[in-house]
């Protein structure tokens, strides 16, 4: 264990859930600072720049999407929402301004800590690294060379025309969190328009075919239905 | 534009009764040369039209308007209106006020049903209330149960039971938290007719998300899954039939006993995708068969002490859910044992009629 602990601030009103979270995160080997109001919040995270935030959206003195907008401005830092609110909007809302996650009330110790880990990760990842040069993606037995741009399904390559090798490239680079429908078809074709979503499901469909999914086995990419879709990290 | 449609019915019911009406009298008085019978005909028409139509407005202006016609054709001066021979002012009058106490009995009538109706729901609502009210006594108590128990006399437990007893409550509240995604859908479709929100589902991802929520609740419980290899995509709101198909496999593995195989099937026949869940276990009585979606709601209250019995709340759920999205679903029992749910859904964007 190395004392240069990861810090994580919680913004949570509900002092049982808080607690828990306090207890789940510190005998993970996190620093915990914890707050019950998104002021306060907001206070704590100008003052002990945490590594990753866990935000409740029902907050009483301002709505937790307020502190997303305002920490977004000019902060990277990875951001969980945590919330009671279950619709497909909702959680849509959350991930397009800028949230990292989003994990619906109640949830299970290992689904959140999972989604801690990987969130770290990415930022890790990407203020490490810059840019991806030379790097290979590995998830269980899918392998994607950027560099060379192709794709390997337990070491048998894949061939896959240009946009679906950029879905998954998108994909993967952001592995481990939720990407909506907008934020790909953005980053895929640049433009919005009413058939995107339509010629987005049917290149998803091709790379699953392609990538051998079955549906309801554990794949490499889940659907998160009238969200988006998210890459799995299958540990090596 | 459904406001528009029902104006246009509702004119043409009084055009039409009217002319109906009018031909008659002509014929009457053409065979038997006498106008005894013409206010009569004129009145039962203009009491057919307020009976047919909603509101006052329909009525009252049929009423005017066979006034004119009696006035017009068949009141003398014959085809010439004449309003100043006290005789026609008289019938005019009576025929408005039939029209006004017609109309205002209808609506009467009508405001009366609403009112039971709604009386109706309330009652349902109130059972239903009642009866998870009940059925959450069950999850609780172990819940309450349990952690009291371990905060207050925790080292007297052995390791084992610890376990059992934590193990209780994760598996009660998960319960709970099943009951609770289902009462909110019921409100979510109960409140005012709100129309749910379609959009463009493709098959293999809804299947996909099925499959993998069930595994994670029932690690132990295989599906056949059978779906078409092509790229299909099903207009509708993915949470809910994703909680239908849910709520019916879950269903199959709490009360079919003696299942060893559950199936699942999709298939499309024209512009309708039919999915299919089959189990071989003991099958549903016959005498629950025919209330298993709709009459669920009172029949809970009667068996809510065996426990955890949330099929009852969870299948009607499924039904109003189908039913918001213009489906249909039935369930059968198999002559080869078990049963088998079915539910079929549009194709067709609804937004395209």
């Amino acid at each position: 264990m190395n004392n240069n602990k990861y810090k994580i601030l919680i913004i949570e009103d509900e002092d049982n859930i808080n607690n828990l979270l306090k207890a789940l995160l510190e005998t993970s080997g996190y620093q915990v600072i914890s707050s019950k109001s998104c002021s306060n919040g907001q206070m704590l995270f100008a003052s002990h720049r945490p590594d990753l935030v866990i935000l409740d959206l029902g907050l009483p003195d301002y709505d937790g999407m307020d502190f997303l907008k305002e920490v977004r401005k000019d902060s990277l830092t990875p951001i969980i929402v945590l919330s009671a609110r279950t619709n497909e909007k909702d959680k849509v809302d959350a991930l397009d301004i800028g949230a990292n996650d989003y994990v619906t009330k109640p949830f299970s110790s290992a689904e959140l800590m999972a989604r801690v880990r990987s969130a770290l990760r990415i930022s890790r990842r990407s203020i490490g690294e810059g840019k991806l040069s030379g790097v290979r993606f590995k998830s269980g037995d899918l392998e994607i060379d950027y560099d060379a741009r192709r794709v390997f399904v337990d070491k048998t390559e894949v061939t896959l025309t240009q946009t679906e090798y950029n879905i998954l490239a998108f994909l993967s680079k952001h592995s481990g969190k939720v990407m909506t429908y907008t934020s790909i078809i953005r980053d895929i074709w640049g433009y919005y328009d009413i058939n995107s979503t339509k010629k987005l499901q049917v290149n998803m469909a091709n790379i699953r075919k392609k990538l051998g999914d079955k549906p309801g086995k554990n794949n490499y990419i889940v659907n998160e239905l009238g969200v988006g879709y998210r890459m799995c990290e299958i540990d090596e | 534009m459904k406001k528009i449609t029902e104006r246009i019915k509702n004119i043409l019911i009084i055009l039409a009764t009217l002319s109906l009406c009018f031909v008659l009298c002509l014929i009457l008085q053409y065979i038997f040369n006498d106008s005894a019978l013409i206010s009569a005909i004129f009145v039962l028409g203009v009491y057919l039209v307020s009976v047919l139509t909603p509101g006052y407005i329909y009525g009252i202006s049929s009423a005017l308007l066979s006034v004119l016609m009696v006035n017009f054709a068949f009141d003398f001066p014959f085809f010439a209106f004449n309003f100043t021979i006290a005789e026609n002012i008289v019938s005019a009058i009576i025929l408005l006020a039939v029209t006004m106490l017609t109309c205002g009995l209808t609506a009467k009538v009508r405001h009366q049903d609403a009112i039971k109706a709604d009386r109706d729901k309330e009652r349902m609502r109130a059972n239903l209330l009642r009866a998870v009210s009940h059925d959450l006594r069950t999850p609780l108590t172990t819940i309450y149960g349990s952690s009291s128990a371990l905060l207050e006399n925790y080292d007297n437990f052995s390791d084992e039971q610890c376990k059992e007893m934590l193990k209780g409550i994760s598996e009660d509240s998960q319960w709970l938290h099943r009951m609770v995604e289902n009462l909110l859908s019921i409100t979510k479709l109960d409140s005012e007719n709100v129309k749910i929100i379609k959009t463009e589902t493709v098959l293999d991802e809804l299947i996909d998300s099925v499959l993998v929520k069930f595994a994670k609740r029932y690690p132990n419980q295989a599906i056949d899954v059978d779906i078409p290899d092509d790229f299909v995509i099903v207009p509708m709101d993915a949470l809910l039939i994703e909680q239908v198909l849910i709520n019916i496999l879950d269903n199959a593995v709490q009360h079919a006993e003696g299942m060893t195989s559950l199936k699942l099937k999709v298939f499309t026949i024209s512009n309708k995708a039919i999915f299919e869940i089959k189990d071989n276990g003991c099958g549903i009585p016959e005498s629950n068969l025919k209330d298993i979606f709709s009459g669920a709601y009172t029949t809970i209250s009667e068996t809510c002490d065996t426990k955890k019995n949330n099929a009852g709340i969870g299948l009607s759920v499924c039904a109003s859910i189908i039913k918001a999205h213009g489906g249909d679903i039935k369930v059968e029992n198999e002559k080869t044992g078990g049963c088998v749910f079915r539910f079929t859904l549009n194709m067709e964007d609804i937004w395209n009629e």
